[in-house]
């Protein structure tokens, strides 16, 4: 089986070939024969991509280190599961992942084929192989990972210990389904400008199901990657506006305004050049956060392999996608892309209010995340921007498109009646008033923003419960998805405004106090696993009444293969509150450096993100079903 | 007038696409971070010393030759790989460092440095760190270069390597222009 990585490599190039080949054939004219042709290139290109995944996957089972890429990622000792996140969670294996994904998104644009839309997939199929092209022949120039090494060491170099957690290993896969699904928007958005009939074609609901399988993959995405951080990084919190997750946030708010003002399009047939815009901007966010993080032109907590050649071909692609689809963005005039008159008071008004606030958001963080760099090359100064940069600017825009994103869908297109609007949400208006009385009443805790937030919250949620009975149905993906907004900023109020932390050094048998509850510290000692050594706290929780209520256990391991230590942060979690514990340095003299922290409504986050996550996958479905009727 | 406007995100996305490529090109390392105290004279302290009986005074021990200042500690892996690199500066360039050795067991330290020889003319003791606090240190190690006249060069973030020993060391020689 020695041969497993070569035919792995053998089929990447095949790959290209197929992808070749399916531009080739795209660009002709339009006959018969092409449709039989593509269907041959997309098959082949998407058999050559998974063929290869699966030749790097065997390699990182079997252990088989005379592949690079294997050696430098993987151990014998380390966890099955881990040997299989290993594939992508390195820099030339998520190369690798990203292009079987293109392949599958490739497919499904194929099956859309019929003889209604032949034109139109077929330049969609052509962008898409372009695209394809240019990132097979990234990885096979600059990040094969089927590189060998002669001689076969005799293990691999284990891979970074704080990424061997469940959450992280299936963050990068749902991830990349998020971006590499705008590139399909990016392909129907280039399809639509450089086609003449496309009056005839209804495009927009070609691209919404891609829109929002990548919207709701990337949300799950952020989801998990936010869950690695909170469970594993040990600092308390679960997001740090950190560059590769402003690179993960910018492409899924663009997502957030393109999925919105696709319903517009699809209902009234407006704002059909900004959607164009939009599906083009999302993908080359997507793309150019890609570049951000692999080329090391910033630092990050993610660490993968800095090479500048990279960071050069990425950039020379980014600049020929973006080049060529912007140009034709602002050259192209077609007369029903031009149909933009937007009463504010109306559905489509809150769509639009929507859709100004998620660039203005988009553009804030895309700002902090390069402004450093801007400012880098032309006056040579080093500045770093952070937290309160992205809080106050952030959370205030956010705050109208929230209150708006409440009556929204309560609003009919085009004029609606106000007095009739305010009726309707009187119940909720009620409500909100009614819940933030006792909560004020409960926990006398006076802080504007989380009184905001929680005020936010329960006017999208009760606007929801009382207009249950007269959304029709094919929206209730909608409400599903804008109750996981509803849960989601309750969680994240709960855990940033009212997050208490302690920082101490303890010894066996110390107490601390934190919201209610007393820590005993009771024993430490040594837990001895396959591929670590921890030393492992045991904490004791009890509460007012003095009743236990749960045994922590924070560990500070030691991983042999790496010479490096990380923390393992112990954590009690039920629906209003998480008991967060890390283990730090220290020894029995003085004792160990124990940070404890009390989050409230934390799970609340990834229990919306979820709901989310479910609502777009719902949306998926119905937007199918409008595409076969239009097929027929 | 409105076509105009469409060519924005174009022109948008030049610019940065610019940036981004000079960044590229240059020759710059991102995680290099400039000290506020570059240029300007040490932070005074006292302190004890590991290794000898008497105080540590930083006015009597600056400003006769080029010195190094490295903050160090025997719980910091990448301490241990640049060990190797303050020795070479010391036993053949002839350096005078100076060791801080933060957030640390004394005793641990004196056994360190036995066991991988000791490149420093004296090690501070900052248990708590806050002599580290005074320097602006983030994160160990991190070697300070000063000057003569007692004016601090250079801060290198991070371990003295093979690859950056020879910048490093070049560093130290235009320290006195």
């Amino acid at each position: 089986m020695i041969m497993v990585p070569s035919l792995g490599n053998f089929s990447l190039w095949l790959a290209l070939c197929f992808a070749i080949f399916q531009f080739v054939i795209s660009c002709k004219k339009n006959n018969q024969s092409t449709l039989y042709l593509n269907r041959i290139a997309v098959n082949g290109l998407l058999l050559c991509a998974f063929l290869s995944f699966l030749s790097l996957m065997y390699s990182y089972l079997v252990s088989d280190f005379s592949v690079a890429n294997v050696f430098q990622n993987s151990h014998t000792t380390k966890p099955l599961l881990y040997k299989i996140a290993a594939v992508w969670g390195n820099h030339e294996g998520s190369m690798l992942l990203w292009i079987l994904v293109l392949a599958i998104f490739n497919y499904f644009i194929f099956k859309l084929y019929n003889k209604t839309n032949s034109i139109f997939i077929s330049k969609t199929l052509e962008t898409q192989a372009f695209v394809t092209i240019g990132f097979l022949l990234f990885t096979l120039l600059t990040s094969n990972p089927f590189e060998r090494i002669i001689p076969v060491p005799t293990n691999g170099l284990g891979f970074n210990p704080i990424l061997q957690d469940p959450a992280l290993a299936i963050h990068p896969p749902l991830l990349y389904i998020g971006y590499v699904g705008f590139s399909a928007a990016f392909s129907f958005s280039v399809s639509a400008m450089s086609i003449e009939s496309i009056e005839k074609v209804p495009w927009y609901n070609y691209m919404k199901p891609f829109v929002l399988a990548a919207w709701a993959f990337l949300t799950i995405g952020i989801a998990f990657g936010s869950i690695w951080a909170y469970y594993e990084l040990g600092w308390g919190g679960w997001w740090f506006w950190d560059p590769v997750e402003n690179a993960s946030l910018m492409p899924w708010l663009l997502g957030t305004a393109l999925i919105h003002s696709l319903v517009t399009v699809e209902k009234k047939k407006m704002l059909q050049k900004w959607v164009l815009l939009l599906a083009i901007l999302a993908f080359l966010l997507s793309v150019i956060g890609t570049f951000l993080v692999r080329s090391g032109i910033l630092t990050s907590v993610h660490t993968f392999a800095l090479d500048p050649a990279r960071g050069i071909y990425i950039l020379v692609f980014i600049g020929i996608l973006g080049t060529y689809s912007l140009i034709l963005f602002a050259t192209s005039t077609k007369k029903n892309f031009e149909k933009n008159y937007v009463s504010f008071l109306s559905r489509e008004g809150s769509i639009l209010i929507n859709n100004i606030i998620m660039i203005v958001v988009c553009s804030s963080v895309f700002l902090g995340t390069i402004y450093p760099l801007i400012i880098e090359a032309f006056s040579n100064n080093k500045i770093s921007v952070g937290e309160p940069y992205y809080n106050s600017t952030v959370i205030p825009i956010m705050i109208p498109a929230i209150l708006v994103m409440g009556v929204g869908p309560l609003l009919s297109w085009k004029k609606i009646d106000v007095k009739k609007i305010f009726w309707k949400t009187l119940p909720s208006i009620v409500l909100t008033i009614i819940v933030i009385t006792i909560f004020l009443w409960i926990y006398q805790s006076y802080n504007p923003l989380g009184i905001i937030g929680i005020i936010l919250s329960c006017w999208i949620i009760s606007n929801i419960i009382f207009t249950q009975n007269n959304i029709p149905k094919f929206s209730k993906s909608m409400v599903m998805a804008h109750l996981g907004i509803g849960l989601l900023i309750l969680g994240i109020t709960g855990s940033s405004v009212w997050q208490k932390e302690k920082i101490l050094r303890m010894k066996v048998n110390d107490e601390i106090i934190i919201h209610n509850y007393n820590i005993i510290f009771k024993e430490i000692k040594e837990v001895v696993e396959k591929n670590y050594i921890a030393l492992q706290g045991n904490f004791w929780v009890y509460n007012k009444k003095n009743n236990i209520i749960t045994k922590l256990h924070p560990e500070n391991r030691f991983y042999p293969v790496t010479n490096n230590s990380t923390t393992e942060a112990s954590i009690h979690t039920n629906l209003l509150r998480d008991l967060y514990i890390v283990l730090g340095d220290g020894n029995q003299k003085d004792g160990w450096v124990v940070r404890v922290y009390y989050n409230p409504l934390v799970v609340w986050i990834w229990i919306g993100a979820f709901v989310i996550f479910l609502g777009g996958l719902f949306s998926i479905n119905i937007n199918l079903k409008i595409l076969k009727r239009l097929s027929l | 007038m409105k076509k105009k406007i469409l060519i924005f995100p174009f022109i948008t996305f030049l610019f940065i696409l610019i940036v981004f490529f000079y960044l590229l090109v240059i020759e710059r390392d991102p995680s290099e971070l400039p000290s506020v105290l570059i240029d300007k004279k040490i932070p005074t302290f006292e302190a004890e010393s590991l290794l000898n009986k008497k105080k540590f005074i930083s006015k009597n021990e600056f400003g006769n030759e080029t010195t190094l200042v490295n903050f160090f500690a025997t719980w910091c892996g990448p301490c241990r790989d640049e060990h190797v690199y303050l020795k070479r500066l010391s036993n053949e360039k002839g350096l005078k460092i100076i060791g801080v050795n933060y957030k640390d067991d004394s005793n641990k330290t004196v056994e360190w440095l036995k066991e991988l020889g000791n490149p420093y003319s004296d090690v501070i003791v900052d248990s708590k760190g806050l002599i580290g606090i005074d320097w602006g240190v983030y994160g160990i190690p991190e070697t300070y270069i000063v000057n003569s006249k007692g004016i601090i060069k250079y801060r290198l973030v991070g371990s003295i390597t093979k690859k950056n020993y020879n910048a490093f060391y070049s560093k130290i020689k235009k320290s006195e222009d």
